[in-house]
């Protein structure tokens, strides 16, 4: 009888899961295609990596290891929930009829052991979520009561689980004891008890254990722990790791017949970044990392997910037609029943939901992106929405427009004329690739200097810097000098689009008129746009970041340098985003530094490598207006401050001209330096050569 | 409420010009164009308007050869509704002969407001609008901060030498639109794909009588390098003498 009522309630559990199911199915629908099954073996990698083995998680030293240990135990414990359902199904069924003994004792040892450290993590993740509150599990509309009784309910899991093997073996199931050491221990209590009586309760522990499974099951779709069901699909289908994919922005179709550009809305966004939506666990790493939201900003990328699945919850029923059954909103949709369908199709994610300012203060650093342990790609939605304030409502802080109307007169997001492009290169004997190819020679590399490096009075002394190492070397290279033109990565990254392929097109047209094939530049911004997002137009090439560059003459003992030893420079490098987690280069700066200055001290800021902070400027930062909160730059150069170096280090223009302004701000004579400007003053001296060494020249800081 | 704005094409005047090799214009090589600085505020102007009166659309008509249609392409997308060129191979340097074209243009529009920048930021004469006004027998309000239609009547602000000055019109009427009344949008890549679809109206431009031509353009002389007198208390007489007798500042 009860088997029948057994098969009875698993049916209804399972029908009411797959209806779930395919609702939610149905609201991811809305967003627009894209595919997401390339690139199969990347995409296995990654979920064995970030999925199964839990690399991100364990990236917090705190809360990882016990989070790990819950979706692994998670894991084993599936093996002990198909029993029980088998159980209820069949009568008398256990893993004992189809395993030899041992192996069914390694499976009752598993659960047990596992059920017992789960019991543990949860007790501590309670008094985590109760007593101590860490700040990132807080605001944004983070549920904290649905975390707490879906802990409760693993508890109350685990602790069934144990009850009911505990009675097994006093009902007079025989393992051997150390293969359940705490039912057996637990056995001990019943032993005074009656037969009935331990019956009784073994009888309500199994199903309070089925029935709690089922529960889990079917509360999942109405909670954020939907993760634990979509997290790895996501992983999967995620394009946030790997090279070629990581950080290059859409290709968007310009020609297409369209009024909205770019997303205001989650129609307008693609199917993986709702399914990012339902991922996101709101453990708020990505918040707790973001610099913008660090220094008092009012982003929080964990918002912008949150509101991206509210947003699909608020309207997604309206557009796909049917109601959340029996009113019941997916934990974080807004309880919208009265509204209309009109009004809720007139709400939008933009506006509604995030505002400009969120969007603008975003410097695309990736650190969400890099942090977040369900790879969800906070970044994307961001930029798409930038799209939809630029392309389709013209909406932009009043900053920017000088800059995209210079990129698109001057080829430069200032104002300078083409002309004063190569000024830096006066009387350095430097060819351009147009007086090479005039003589009918070729270059072994193109120097793209790029617009900070040409026009930037202190950017100027690390073109000069480097070119002095590249002529040091006998490397024959070449500038394009005044037909370089701004590669248009600002203009990408401010959502110009229209803007920004212009300009990649000039520039792919320039380099492919000089046949251009190897490119070093000392632009982490260029090296990326043009390595990375440049074959989305069908510009290929090999680009080296002159950090790699110059790493590689050293190592080949190219460049002559003095051979010193009394010095001694405490130098702090300071990791540029689009260099470090963009695209994987933290070692070959600090080889370069420590090869050029053998004696250099380096010292690391807390804050370093792929969790290094940004310095403020990126993502179109650089030209508008820091008005919230602290500066990113100021907190920045404190922080390499605190190191107690006596140089800062960079190997990006960028972040020069950041960390200069914090040190004038912070009244600093720290000076920054770029590594191509540390390695030149060491350079074998030529007769008559005056060149500055890092360690005269303090003063300059905060030129 | 319909509204013409006339615009012209200038060159980026941020650069170091060169002569051309006729004496008689700039060299045009390597120049980059837009459209002039306060025809962009007369253009925006005129959409605010039209905007703020939810009715009526916005014309803007141009004097020139075919990339004189760029200048205007850009205004279509800023939110111009139709765009009119009046073709000519050259634009000649006498203002009564473009006012003449234009008027002819206008006179047939049936415009209740036609617009300019107070002046081209290339020719800088100022003269046009007010040709353009007294062939069509129109008031004119020059150099406008501020504009505001309303029941048929016009009312403006200029700003004049250490004050304003307000003043009323009734339309039609011809105003010229200096700096501060509004700064020119950034045209959306959707104004863009919508500015391909609207109508773009090319006319052979009737100009009138040639009476004024440039005859010898030059070049500012380049200023001196700075000198070096000298250093310390030493050098005071001889810079008091040099500012006396050649700067003749003393
Ligand atoms: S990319 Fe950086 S600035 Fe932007 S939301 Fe993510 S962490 Fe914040
Ligand atoms: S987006 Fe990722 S890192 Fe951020 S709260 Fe959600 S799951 Fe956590």
């Amino acid at each position: 009888m009860s088997h029948v009522a057994f098969a009875l309630v698993l049916a209804l559990a399972l029908g009411f899961f797959s209806y779930n199911a395919q609702r939610l199915v149905r609201y991811l629908r809305i967003g627009h295609d894209e595919n997401r099954l390339n690139d199969i073996p990347r995409r296995a990698w990654n979920l064995l990596r970030i999925g199964i083995a839990q690399t991100k998680i364990l990236r917090d030293p705190l809360a990882g290891p016990v989070h790990a240990l819950v979706f692994w135990g998670f894991l084993v414990l599936q093996v002990g929930a198909l029993e029980i359902i088998a159980q209820g199904l069949i009568p008398g069924f256990t893993y004992a009829k189809i395993l030899p003994g041992p192996l069914y004792w390694l499976f009752l040892a598993s659960q047990e052991l596992t059920a017992a450290a789960v019991l543990a993590a949860v007790a501590l993740l309670l008094y985590r979520r109760i007593v101590v509150k860490p700040r990132r599990l807080q605001g944004d509309g983070v549920h904290s009561g649905d975390a707490i009784f879906i802990l409760s309910l693993i508890g109350a899991l685990m602790v069934t689980l144990l009850v009911t093997s505990a009675t097994d073996r006093a009902l007079g199931v025989d393992h051997p004891a150390a293969v359940q050491p705490l039912s057996a221990a637990l056995a001990q209590l019943f032993a005074s008890v009656p037969h009935g009586a331990v019956q009784a309760i073994h009888h309500v522990s199994w199903w309070l254990h089925a029935l709690l499974i089922l529960t889990f099951l079917n509360y999942l779709p109405y909670s954020k722990h939907l993760h634990v069901i979509v997290s790895l699909p996501n992983t999967f289908l995620s394009n946030t790791s790997g090279p070629g994919t990581v950080g290059a922005m859409k290709k968007m179709d310009l020609e297409q017949e369209t009024e909205v550009f770019g997303a205001a809305d989650v129609t307008h966004l693609s199917w993986k970044n709702l399914l990012d939506g339902y991922s996101c666990t709101e453990c708020g790493r990505c918040t707790s990392v973001c610099p913008a939201n660090i220094t008092g900003k009012a982003l929080s990328p964990r918002k912008i997910v949150v509101n991206t699945r509210q947003r699909l919850l608020e309207v997604a029923p309206a557009i796909v037609g049917g109601d959340d059954v029996f009113g019941m909103p997916f934990i974080g949709a807004a309880r919208g029943d009265a509204e209309s369908r009109a009004a809720l199709l007139d709400h939008k994610l933009l506006d509604n939901f995030i505002t400009e300012e969120e969007l603008w203060s975003c410097t695309s650093c990736r650190a969400c992106v890099y942090e977040c342990p369900v790879s969800i790609d906070q970044l994307e939605i961001i930029n798409e929405m930038r799209r939809n304030l630029v392309l389709t409502e013209s909406r932009f802080p009043e900053e920017v427009q000088p800059a995209f109307e210079s990129l698109e007169r001057n080829g430069s997001p200032w104002a300078f004329q083409p002309s004063e492009r190569a000024q830096w290169a006066e009387g350095m004997d430097i060819p351009t690739m147009a007086e090479l190819w005039e003589r009918g020679e070729r270059p072994d590399i193109l120097f793209w200097v790029g617009c900070m490096g040409s026009f930037d009075d202190r950017a100027k002394k690390t073109t000069v810097a480097f070119a002095r190492i590249l002529q040091a070397a006998g490397i024959k290279f070449a500038i394009l000098g005044q037909e370089e033109t701004c590669n248009g990565d600002p203009a990408r990254r401010m959502g110009n689009e229209y803007l920004y392929q212009m300009l990649a097109q000039q520039a792919i047209e320039t380099l492919n008129r000089y046949e251009v094939f190897t490119i070093v530049t000392s632009c982490p911004h260029c090296f990326h746009q043009i390595g990375n997002e440049f074959p989305q137009f069908g510009g290929n090439y090999e680009v080296i970041h002159h950090s790699t560059y110059i790493e590689r003459l050293l190592a080949d003992g190219m460049v002559p340098l003095k051979h010193e030893t009394g010095e001694k420079l405490v130098m702090a490098y300071h990791d540029s985003c689009y260099l470090g987690r963009y695209n994987d280069v933290y070692d070959a700066p600090r080889e370069a530094l420590k090869r050029a200055l053998p004696v250099v001290q380096l010292v690391e800021a807390p804050r370093s490598r792929d969790k290094g902070l940004c310095c403020g400027a990126g993502g179109g930062r650089m030209w508008m207006e820091e008005r919230v909160g602290q500066r990113i730059n100021v907190e920045r150069k404190k922080e390499l401050l605190a190191t107690g170096a006596e140089a800062v280090a960079v190997a990006c223009p960028f972040c020069m001209t950041m960390l200069n302004d914090a040190g004038m701000k912070l009244e600093s004579t720290v000076p920054v330096y770029d590594i191509a400007e540390v390695v030149a003053a060491r350079i074998e001296a030529r007769s008559g050569d005056g060149e500055a060494r890092p360690s005269e020249g303090r003063s300059e800081a905060g030129e | 409420m319909k509204i013409a704005v006339c615009i012209k094409r200038v060159p980026e005047m941020d650069v170091n010009f060169k002569i051309a090799a006729s004496g008689k214009g700039v060299d045009e090589a390597g120049l980059k164009w837009d459209m002039s600085d306060f025809d962009g505020y007369a253009v925006e102007a005129a959409l605010q308007l039209t905007e703020k009166l939810g009715a009526g659309e916005v014309h803007v008509i141009s004097l020139g050869g075919d990339v004189v249609q760029e200048t205007l392409r850009k205004a279509l997308s800023m939110g111009a509704a139709k765009a009119v060129q009046l073709k000519c191979d050259a634009v000649p340097y006498d203002a009564f002969a473009i006012a003449a074209a234009l008027a002819a243009e206008l006179k047939a529009g049936g415009y209740d407001l036609i617009m300019f920048g107070k002046m081209s930021i290339d020719g800088a004469n100022g003269v046009t609008q007010f040709v353009v006004a007294e062939l069509l027998g129109l008031p004119l309000v020059h150099a406008c901060s501020k504009l505001e239609i309303a029941g048929g009547k016009g009312t403006a602000r200029r700003e004049i030498e250490g004050g304003g000055e307000l003043v009323a019109f009734p339309l039609p009427a011809v105003v010229s639109i200096d700096e501060g009344i509004a700064r020119p949008r950034y045209p959306s890549l959707k104004g863009i794909m919508a500015a391909k679809k609207k109508p773009l109206e090319v006319r052979p431009a009737q100009l009138g009588e040639v009476r004024l031509t440039v005859e010898k353009m030059e070049l500012p002389p380049a200023r001196a390098a700075g000198r070096i007198i000298g250093e310390g208390a030493g050098a005071v007489p001889e810079l008091v003498k040099l500012l006396q007798t050649e700067a003749k500042v003393l």
